[in-house]
């Protein structure tokens, strides 16, 4: 009887064990690497949406390069709040 | 064989040229890399699934495991509300892990390394955001675009940039997954033009280098696909909990 339980804190110390190393820190590693992936397309995405469409309201209202000019400012401006927003959720988690 | 390391991203007619009006649909190499993954899937499931042994064999363990990480990925990012939606995202993604990973076969087409491939999927995923989110909050979810505590003559222009935050969430999606499979396919060949025009003698450095580059695509196509699934659940997530 004595050496089941003895065999049950070690399968338990080598649970914990397993856990701990293998899988976690291999996680951690992956998904880094995607949110540092996804935060330089962030930026350029916000900054081409923009200027894409300040052009087709500058050809709506006949406005050549006026409202592009305005729109890529913009582009950018949301491109940095779309940068800090998914850094401020990867700290969170 | 080509040099040119764009060639292997040229798309060409198989079999009969078929057009619906003016709309030019014949079945193309890159159809054709669609469905072979999309009946690898098929089969990797019906053969992963068939028995359900307590100790799984390789196939069934990698259904298994497929579905325990794409179910958690849900649960973490979307909570228990986006259950319903576990098909559809699931799909999504061995559909793009398959199709990058049978690109880094070689004498194969990666499908996912052409814009209007991932920018379909995409905007396919960010429709069907916004009908959810409109579905589920009606005119309140127009709310997303105004966040709190905003002065009131600051408005407009919040406004804008909130909405031009918003229209670039399928861009950027798309572009992400599109870049890195070109940049590391084009790189991967430019590599290995190398080895043949630095022959025998000064050959070995450059492949050395490619098969490093070769595994770090693996680890890339993996994880495109990955950050893929897991931003259509964070999307997912602001169309069904409006938390502003």
């Amino acid at each position: 009887m004595k050496k089941f339980s003895e065999f049950k804190t070690r399968l338990k110390i080598a649970k914990k064990k397993a856990n701990k190393n293998s899988f976690t820190n291999n996680k951690k590693n992956t998904s880094s690497l995607g949110k540092a992936l996804k935060l330089s397309t962030e930026m350029v995405a916000a900054v081409m949406v923009g200027s894409i469409m300040g052009f087709i309201l500058d050809s709506w209202f006949d406005s050549k390069p006026w409202l592009t000019i305005i729109f890529f400012f913009v582009g950018a401006a949301s491109g940095i709040l779309n940068v800090i927003r998914s850094a401020k959720q990867m700290q969170e988690n | 064989m080509s040099t040119n390391p764009m060639h292997q991203f040229n798309v060409y007619r198989i079999g009969p040229e078929i057009s619906l009006g003016k709309i030019d649909i014949s079945f193309t190499n890159a159809s054709l890399f669609m469905m072979i993954s999309a009946l690898a899937i098929i089969g990797v499931f019906f053969i992963g699934t068939k028995r359900k042994s307590i100790i799984p064999t390789k196939i069934q363990l990698l259904t298994e495991l497929s579905y325990a990480l794409v179910s958690k990925m849900i649960n973490d990012t979307a909570g228990s509300k986006a259950k319903p939606y576990f098909p559809f995202i699931f799909s999504l993604f061995m559909f793009v892990l398959f199709c990058n990973m049978l690109g880094m076969l070689p004498y194969t087409f990666t499908v996912t390394s052409h814009i209007i491939v991932t920018f379909a999927l995409a905007a396919a995923i960010f429709i069907g955001v916004t009908i959810i989110g409109f579905v589920n909050h009606g005119m309140g979810y127009l709310k997303l675009f105004i966040p709190s505590g905003v002065p009131i003559f600051l408005l407009p222009l919040i406004v804008i940039i909130e909405v031009i935050s918003y229209l670039s969430r399928p861009v950027s999606l798309s572009v992400r997954l599109f870049a890195n499979m070109m940049a590391g396919h084009t790189m991967l060949k430019v590599f290995g033009g190398f080895v043949i025009s630095l022959g025998l003698i000064g050959g070995w450095l450059p492949l050395s280098f490619t098969v490093a580059l070769t595994g770090l695509e693996i680890l890339i196509a993996f994880l495109q696909a990955y950050v893929f699934a897991i931003l259509t659940c964070i999307y997912l997530n602001d169309a069904l909990n409006l938390n502003h």
